[in-house]
């Protein structure tokens, strides 16, 4: 079945509270509108009100109310408008949710997924193109995905939903309705901390994940003839599937790490540092790291094309390893 | 004496505290940090050590009731009127231990020292590169380890000319690096007919990737110069260079340069020294060789090469059987060879076969330098400038000072084939013909 990257999320959502009666959807403008980008369209009316609930505009209370009702066996999926606002919510995501299994000795858990578009590129602007992952990457007791295919849409929010742990689930507008996509009409689950081989190389590893899969698999194919790539998609950045990452980059000797989030404190460092330990006597050139630059996203789209990592940055990154 | 116990200040903001309850009573002895009582703020709750050992004498406040900072509480009778000192015993609340109640005790704990606070000064420039240092990757010195391989053998094809993995991997799959390891590593065959060991491939002249200010002119290596750098890193790679000098006075040579020209012969000082040399060959033979693999070829023929500059580099053709010609016949060849080196006339048959070498810088040569081995033979001399100098020579049984046109040569001895003994025997020998006169 051919579908978007924003019918499959709503698909999985659909799906999962057909399958389950204790999943629920909360948020703004979620039930009514069907969200303001659709992803929830026709939701309410077929599972109701109860079940799919507007909720005021308060991020804090929307997670608040989402962890007190996983506390009580629910399992709410609690969507952000835009994911820049995950912000107001910050407090109970990484001081309530994210210690709850561990303030209770384990005896009880937090079974919310909070999702929500992230990332640039479609000229929103500061407030409305943000990739703010790494911050939860830091907080123990949280996971962490952002797919970039539909299947991995899907599949990655069905597992989410299932997950007895919070998740924060980063899906990218810019993919929306640009991605579209073949899935499997069958029931399927993507599981939460493994990545995925976009492509088997020889010459370097790319890691990536979200919307620059894209951009990095563009440049695979169009420099196949100079330069032989490996592309890695985490898709899960917490945990990080950390032996494909070594298995790869052992094999290559040279990685470079390209997100869209801002360079200074993003996933990248992680990575890049974790290779740098695990990997010296392997590696055959500096590890590299392509992101935004340290600086908000502009809204006029010639300064956000300055700002983001474009194809031509990518195929310039990979030509400059290659050559080292 | 009395020591008070007083109200402890449990931050910044806190004025006052509740007495919640006493846990010791009047009269009761108590040890140096015992709790006495516990008290309330409305930061925090904690317990009040006692801040000496004793008798508790008096109890001041009741619980429930509030007491001001620094307000006494109770007084404690020390011991035999041992003076204890007071002052640490009211804690203090302050920023290394707020926010951790009930840790009063960690006042009693020696302060955490504060780092030293050091400036950063202005990072020192980096040291410039050393020249022939080969820059490489961690994979690359682990590979080098695990094979036994000397990487300055690898041509380098990654960012200036570094030696990258995938070059590692085809020296290895080349085969190349098992020629190139040790003697005793592999069974002796009988040395291959005469041809130097090929030198690894070189990739194609990359553009420079060095800073150009204006003006700078960027002088890509014609395929000769090419040739002169790779022999010349080649040779100073496989032969230790061992350099002599003699200091030869050239007197005779001088007189009999006189002679010559008055019959019309215009020798240099090159065609003596060039017959000596060759003189000396013949009777020390052990010079007159080159290298092949693991053998020496003692070479039965004298056939010097001779460096002649040209505009285009360095050109050593040379003459053969230099021990069976006269000094006429040298010279004569001598100027040919620069004629027709300069034209670009001198063939390459003709720069083959020299089984020894001889270098004049000219009359600009400078007192000395030092040769490079013209591979694959096993020496080289080079003639310095001729100077005037007064020196000091034995005059019928006297030393005498005299005017005497001197000149420093400098001979060149591969060490791997050449010893010690050889090599100087041979250069001693050079500079006694020559300042003898002993010519043909």
């Amino acid at each position: 079945m051919l579908v978007t990257y924003i019918e499959a999320i709503r698909q999985a959502m659909d799906e999962e509270m057909e399958r389950d009666g204790n999943v629920l959807l909360m948020g703004e403008d979620v039930g009514v509108l069907g969200g303001a980008f659709k992803a929830s369209v026709g939701l309410q009316e077929k599972h109701g009100p109860d079940r799919v609930v507007d909720m005021p505009i308060s991020e804090s209370l929307i997670v608040g109310a989402g962890i007190g009702l996983a506390v009580q066996g629910m399992r709410p999926i609690l969507e952000m408008q835009f994911i820049d606002f995950i912000s107001c919510g910050f407090d109970q995501i990484v001081n309530t949710a994210a210690t709850l299994r561990y303030r209770h000795g384990g005896q009880t858990a937090c079974p919310i997924v909070i999702r929500g578009p992230s990332g640039g590129g479609v000229h929103g602007g500061l407030y409305h193109s943000q990739n703010p992952e790494a911050w939860f990457c830091h907080v123990p007791g949280l996971k962490v995905v952002a797919p970039a295919t539909a299947y991995d849409a899907k599949g990655l929010l069905k597992a989410a939903i299932r997950d007895d742990d919070p998740v924060i689930y980063f899906e990218h507008k810019f993919l929306y309705r640009r991605i579209k996509e073949e899935i499997p009409a069958e029931e399927f689950v993507v599981p939460i901390g493994k990545a995925a081989l976009r492509k088997e190389g020889r010459d370097l590893t790319v890691i990536t994940y979200g919307s620059p899969v894209h951009a990095v698999m563009k440049a695979a194919r169009d420099m196949a003839a100079e330069v032989d790539i490996e592309v890695i998609d985490l898709r899960t950045l917490l945990p990080i599937d950390w032996a494909t990452v070594k298995g790869s980059v052992r094999k290559t000797g040279k990685a470079l790490i390209v997100h869209e989030a801002r360079l200074t404190g993003g996933i990248g460092g992680e990575v890049a540092a974790r290779i740098a330990q695990e990997c010296f006597e392997d590696l055959d050139g500096p590890v590299m790291r392509l992101g935004s630059r340290d600086v908000h996203t502009p809204f006029a789209p010639s300064m956000e094309e300055y700002v983001l990592p474009n194809q031509e940055k990518i195929t310039e990154a990979i030509r400059k390893l290659a050559a080292y | 004496m009395l020591v008070d116990v007083v109200m402890p200040q449990l931050g910044e903001s806190v004025v006052e505290g509740v007495v919640v309850k006493w846990l010791v009573e009047v009269g009761e002895l108590v040890a140096k940090d015992q709790p006495l009582l516990e008290i309330s703020t409305d930061k925090v709750d904690a317990e009040i050590p006692s801040p000496t050992a004793g008798r508790v004498a008096q109890i001041l406040a009741k619980p429930g009731e509030t007491i001001p900072i620094q307000g006494v509480l109770a007084k404690i009778e020390t011991d035999q009127g041992v003076v204890v000192p007071a002052p640490t015993a009211a804690p203090r609340w302050d920023e290394e231990t707020e926010g951790f109640p009930g840790h009063m005790a960690r006042k009693t704990e020696p302060p955490i020292p504060a780092p030293p606070r050091v400036e950063p000064s202005a990072p020192a420039p980096p040291p410039p590169p050393e020249a022939g240092r080969i820059r490489i990757t961690p994979v690359v010195a682990r590979m080098a380890a695990e094979h036994g391989l000397d990487l300055s053998r690898i041509p380098g094809t990654g960012i200036d000319g570094r030696v990258t993995r995938k070059d590692v991997e085809e020296y290895l799959a080349s085969g190349q690096a098992a020629a190139a390891a040790p003697a005793e590593a592999r069974p002796g065959p009988p040395p291959a007919p005469a041809k130097a060991p090929a030198a690894p491939p070189r990739k194609a002249a990359r553009a420079p990737k060095a800073a150009l200010a204006e003006g700078d002119r960027v002088v890509p290596w014609t395929p000769i110069r090419k040739k002169i750098a790779e022999h010349m890193v080649r040779s100073k790679h496989t032969s230790p260079h061992v350099h002599i000098f003699a200091e030869v006075d050239m007197h005779r040579v001088a007189l009999l340069r006189a002679n010559a020209k008055k019959e019309g012969m215009n020798f240099t000082y090159l065609p003596y020294v060039i017959q000596a040399s060759a003189k000396a060959l013949r009777e020390l033979p052990a010079m007159n060789a080159t290298v092949d693999d693991e053998s020496t070829i003692l070479r039965k023929d004298i056939h010097i090469s001779v460096a002649v500059d040209t505009e285009k580099g360095l050109l050593v053709p040379v003459l053969r059987h230099a021990d069976r010609i006269s000094l006429k016949e040298i010279s004569a060849a001598m100027d040919d060879f620069g004629a027709r080196a300069k034209a670009g006339k001198i063939s390459p048959d003709e720069l083959s076969g020299g089984t020894f070498s001889i270098t004049n810088p000219g009359s600009k040569g400078n007192l000395f330098g030092t040769p490079i081995i013209n591979q694959p033979q096993v020496g080289i001399l080079r003639l310095g400038q001729v100077v005037k100098r007064p020196v000091v020579i034995d005059v019928a049984g006297e030393d005498s000072i005299v005017i005497r046109p001197m000149m420093f040569l400098c001979c060149a001895y591969d060490h791997r084939v050449i010893d010690g003994v050889a090599g100087n025997g041979f250069l001693y020998r050079v500079r006694e013909i020559l300042e003898a006169g002993e010519f043909s």
